[in-house]
């Protein structure tokens, strides 16, 4: 096909007018840099706070408390908890953050019953270093999620400080859950006994339930058998849950969608700029090309293309920039015990080069159809 | 019957309610293997016939008839793939592409053909060394003076093997030598090539490289001596 043929003078245009692909490349980049990353959190949200059909898991909450620190539940709960009609198993879990509030780097403990734990949850996450042995035999021993191990560089073996608890890293593990991949598990009586004394209280209550159509029936339950109590709770699903403690960061980054349109403009901005300024500095090489017999559709094809590798250069650079930084930064957003975490997968950079290689055909498409419809006779002329 | 025939060429432009008329009713035949020099004053159509020729302007009125094939009758895209085999222009600025070296535009018609990448650097290669100009194959236009760069651009036309060759007063922005290493070189594609040249000058010392010269003036042909009280600008 001639177009292919013609593909190196294309190439010869980019590398050789350096400045101006590599201006273009550059801003196409930093705005793709920009909308990727706010995809990411987008989905990091969805992926936190949406249920979906197969979600069993409860959390039961203080009333009225929207924060680790102030969420205090007997433990002993835990006994009626069980006994309610569709509920699988409960774990009850006392949470210790480093931060409270919104944060790149928050260390979440999460301290459970070790037996409980290994047999609701060890079937649902892979140990990838270290052993669950060595987590059951010691008291200040740490499964540390995979995100947070790798942001703070933990390795089986190594001992941490944060929250004014020392643990000791005995275990990395890779889950599905969000919730999980951004916490170090630890012994509940470990966690209630750092700092001060608050043996037989909790955080919250985890619970499984045996069918996802139970999830309100046992979240009122479990509500109804403590509303006259002293500490009465409140009982979401997870993602309900999650929705409840981080609505301000998913307000801003709902808000950060449109950031995120603005950029996806910029780019077509800047491809388009580059584009007609491009065009009209050639508009005697373009006519010199279809004196030579190019017609104006190869004319306008060459343009396009042009337009559309410069737009997926840039792409490729901004998007690519973003997903490493995402994956080796091992960045989740954590608010009051929770994790957003950070979505940035091949799916979003096969997304954003969509995006881009559309843009790319958008910005080409009316100087590329001007170009090819110019009096030849009539550009000679005019120069 | 001739390579070129021209009957009642007419290129019209309207500009408001007023109408230009580069050529009017022009009457031309131009046999096959012919070097015809176009002279007359500054607007008098010469260009306008020859953007008609290479098939890059269309007339209003009139026929235009190259090789048997109505130009007037095609279609943009039949004209473009027309023009690839059938003719080379050479401009008086030369119009090589600043961002590729010499090999390279002269490759550039090339890629409009299905051939091997050999047998298309066969070509360039000997369209290069017709021209006189292979040993600077690898220079950028910016590198070479405007000499060597009409021969690049001669280099160009020639290089699809056209029959027909137009130049657009191409010594106008020569020196004497050059413009003489210029003229000898279309005077060989002409003679060893037989190639059908058509070339606009100002210069009345370039016409005698040519077979034939016509003047034109006010969009017609007139007979020569008219144009001699004309002075050249
Ligand atoms: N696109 C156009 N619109 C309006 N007028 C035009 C256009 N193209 C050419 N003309 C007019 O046609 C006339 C002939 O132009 P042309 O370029 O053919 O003259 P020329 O003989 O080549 O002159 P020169 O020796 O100066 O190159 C001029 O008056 C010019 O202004
Ligand atoms: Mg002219």
């Amino acid at each position: 096909m001639t177009l292919l043929r013609c593909l190196p003078y294309v190439r010869k245009q980019m590398t050789r007018h350096r400045v101006r692909s590599l201006l273009t490349i550059a801003g196409v980049a930093i705005a793709m840099f920009l909308f990727t990353s706010v995809q990411a959190m987008n989905r990091g949200v969805a992926q936190a706070t949406r249920t979906t059909a197969e979600d069993t898991t409860l959390v039961v909450y203080r009333a009225d408390r929207f924060c680790p620190a102030t969420s205090e539940l007997p433990q002993d709960y835990l006994r009626r908890i069980e006994q309610v009609d569709g509920v699988a198993a409960a774990i009850p879990m006392m949470v210790v953050v480093t931060n409270c509030r919104t944060s790149l780097d928050v260390v979440t403990f999460r301290g459970v019953p070790k037996d409980g734990f290994i047999s609701a949850r060890l079937s649902e996450i892979e140990v990838v270093a270290g052993s669950t042995e060595d987590w059951q035999r010691r008291t200040d021993a740490a499964l540390v999620g995979e995100t947070l191990a790798e942001r703070r560089g933990l390795r089986p073996g190594m001992t941490f400080d944060a929250a004014g608890i020392t643990a000791y890293v005995a275990g990395v593990f890779r889950s599905d859950d969000p919730q999980d991949q951004n916490v170090a598990y630890t012994a509940l009586p470990f966690v209630q006994m750092a700092g001060r004394d608050r043996l037989g209280i909790v955080t919250q209550f985890n619970v499984k339930v045996t069918d996802p159509a139970m999830l309100d029936p046992v979240a009122n339950r479990i509500d109804e058998l403590f509303v006259h109590a002293s500490e009465p709770t409140a009982t979401f699903s997870e993602k309900a849950f999650i929705g409840r403690l981080a609505d301000d960061i998913i307000e801003l980054v709902g808000f950060a969608r449109w950031l995120g349109l603005g950029c996806l403009v910029a780019v077509l901005a800047l491809v388009a700029n580059s584009i007609v300024l491009g065009v009209q500095s050639r508009v005697v090489e373009h006519a010199v090309l279809q004196t030579l017999g190019y017609s104006g559709w190869l004319v306008a094809a060459l343009i396009v293309v042009e337009g559309t590798l410069l737009a997926l250069v840039g792409g490729v650079v901004g998007a690519g920039v973003a997903l490493a930084v995402a994956h080796f930064g091992s960045f989740a957003l954590s608010v009051e015990g929770t994790t957003i975490p950070i979505a940035a997968d091949a799916k979003l950079l096969a997304t954003g080069l969509l995006i881009c290689g559309a843009i790319g055909v958008v910005a080409g498409l009316v100087p590329a159809l001007q170009a090819s419809r110019r009096q030849i006779a009539a550009c000679f002329r005019s120069a | 019957m001739a390579m070129i025939e021209c009957r009642e060429l007419t290129r019209e432009y309207h500009k408001a309610d007023q109408v230009i008329r580069p050529l009017d009713g022009l009457n031309l035949d131009v046999p096959r293997g012919d070097f015809l020099a176009l002279m007359g004053p500054s607007g008098s159509g010469k260009t306008t016939l020859l953007n008609l020729i290479a098939g890059i302007d269309s007339p209003t009125r009139g026929s235009l008839t190259v090789e048997g094939s109505d130009l007037a009758q095609m279609s943009r895209n039949g004209l473009a793939a027309w023009r690839s085999t059938h003719v080379g222009y050479v401009f008086q600025l030369y119009n090589l592409v600043p961002v590729l070296t010499a090999y390279e535009n002269v490759e550039l018609p090339m890629l409009l053909q299905k051939i091997s990448r050999r047998q298309r650097h066969e070509r360039v290669s000997l369209a290069l060394e017709r021209a006189g100009i292979a040993d600077r194959a690898d220079h950028y236009p910016r590198q070479l003076s405007g000499g060597q760069e009409q021969r690049v651009a001669i280099a160009r036309a020639i290089v699809t093997d056209p029959p027909i060759l137009v130049a657009d007063e191409p010594t106008g922005d020569l020196d004497k030598a050059s413009a003489h290493t210029a003229m000898t070189l279309l005077q060989q594609l002409n003679q060893d090539l037989g190639k059908t040249i058509i070339m606009v000058t100002h210069d009345p010392q370039t016409t005698e490289y040519a077979k034939h010269t016509l003047h034109l003036d006010k969009g017609q042909l007139v007979e020569a001596g008219v144009e001699r009280e004309e002075v050249p600008a």
